[in-house]
């Protein structure tokens, strides 16, 4: 038992490894009942490729479509993957050789989490994206898939004049966070949802910092901008670590 | 072989920071002491330091996973 406590706090730290047990208990309780712990992080569209460009070039990154095929092929609910289009976000996927190897999601501008009744607001409008349920096929993981896709959204986006993208993390996907580090993520606030049937509640860093709602139609609304690169490259430009 | 192999070793000592022997037939990415970013970089320094050219085919797990396997792709590459 006690290790069951200890080594969560060990792995995540002592505030968000209570998070975690408290997460786990209250579903051990019931379905009903979740916890659920998030980073909201912005990376900068960087100004040049990830990849050298002859190693670049074997990825072809191209927007799936409704009704493709390809859909089929993801793993997530169809009515979650039908929900994505209904608001308007956009599915890149990853192809070498003319096979898929993995897909990612955008929304511009906005977009609304379906975990949670939350609308993330992107901000500066027209300049940023929000990015999640990036996925690489199972063959393809632990080899060049991640930094493939990567180079190829990243180009797809510099197209478009988008500086920045924000996405989601679970406060307790430590892989994703070591792979994400490389590609200049910043965190912009951390967000806490408790869910009990119809009952849901948020204390989020950032305004409106408290929410509550019993009703499916209300979602909170979270403002993000980039300020966290900004802020440090200032940070780096003065102590002369730019 | 070996040659190569303290080449290779040297580097991810100095560039990704790990300490201690490295098992040539140890899998880098498995045990963590690679990720898919530092492969794609260690590939651009093996292709600088052996003087090969490799391309995207080449970036494979079966060349780039082990050292063993990355001395046996530089090898081949040399007899080419």
């Amino acid at each position: 038992m006690l290790s069951r406590i200890a080594s969560p706090i060990q792995e995540f730290g002592f505030s968000a490894g209570l998070l975690y047990v408290l997460g786990r208990g209250l579903q051990a309780v019931s379905s009903h009942l979740r916890l659920q712990v998030y980073e909201l992080m912005v990376q900068p569209i960087p100004d040049k490729p990830l990849l050298p460009s002859k190693f670049g070039r074997s990825f072809e990154i191209r927007e799936i479509r409704r009704g493709a095929n390809e859909i089929e092929l993801m793993p997530a609910r169809p009515d979650i993957k039908e929900a994505r289009f209904a608001q308007g976000a956009i599915c890149l996927g990853a192809y070498r050789k003319g096979e898929l190897i993995g897909y990612i999601w955008l929304c511009f501008d906005r977009y609304d989490e379906d975990e949670v009744r939350c609308t993330y607001l992107l901000s500066p409008q027209g300049q940023a994206v929000f990015d999640f349920d990036l996925y690489i096929f199972p063959e393809h993981r632990m080899g060049l898939g991640f930094v493939g896709i990567w180079n190829g959204v990243n180009e797809y986006l510099r197209e478009r004049n988008i500086r920045f993208t924000f996405s989601r993390l679970t406060r307790f996907n430590l892989p994703s966070r070591r792979a994400h580090a490389h590609l200049g993520w910043k965190r912009v606030a951390g967000a806490v949802f408790f869910q009990a049937w119809e009952l849901e509640v948020m204390f989020a860093t950032i305004r409106p910092y408290f929410h509550a709602s019993i009703r499916r139609s209300r979602r909170v609304g979270l403002n993000l901008t980039p300020d966290a690169l900004t802020s440090d490259q200032n940070a780096g430009i003065s102590t002369g670590q730019g | 072989m070996t040659d190569k192999l303290e080449v290779l070793r040297d580097y991810i000592r100095t560039e990704v920071g790990h300490e201690g022997d490295i098992d040539p037939h140890v899998d880098l990415l498995e045990s963590r002491i690679l990720d898919s970013f530092s492969i794609v970089q260690m590939a651009v320094f093996i292709q600088e330091r052996f003087e090969v050219e490799l391309d995207a085919d080449d970036l494979v797990r079966a060349n780039l996973s082990r050292l063993s396997a990355m001395v046996a792709m530089i090898d081949r590459k040399l007899a080419a």
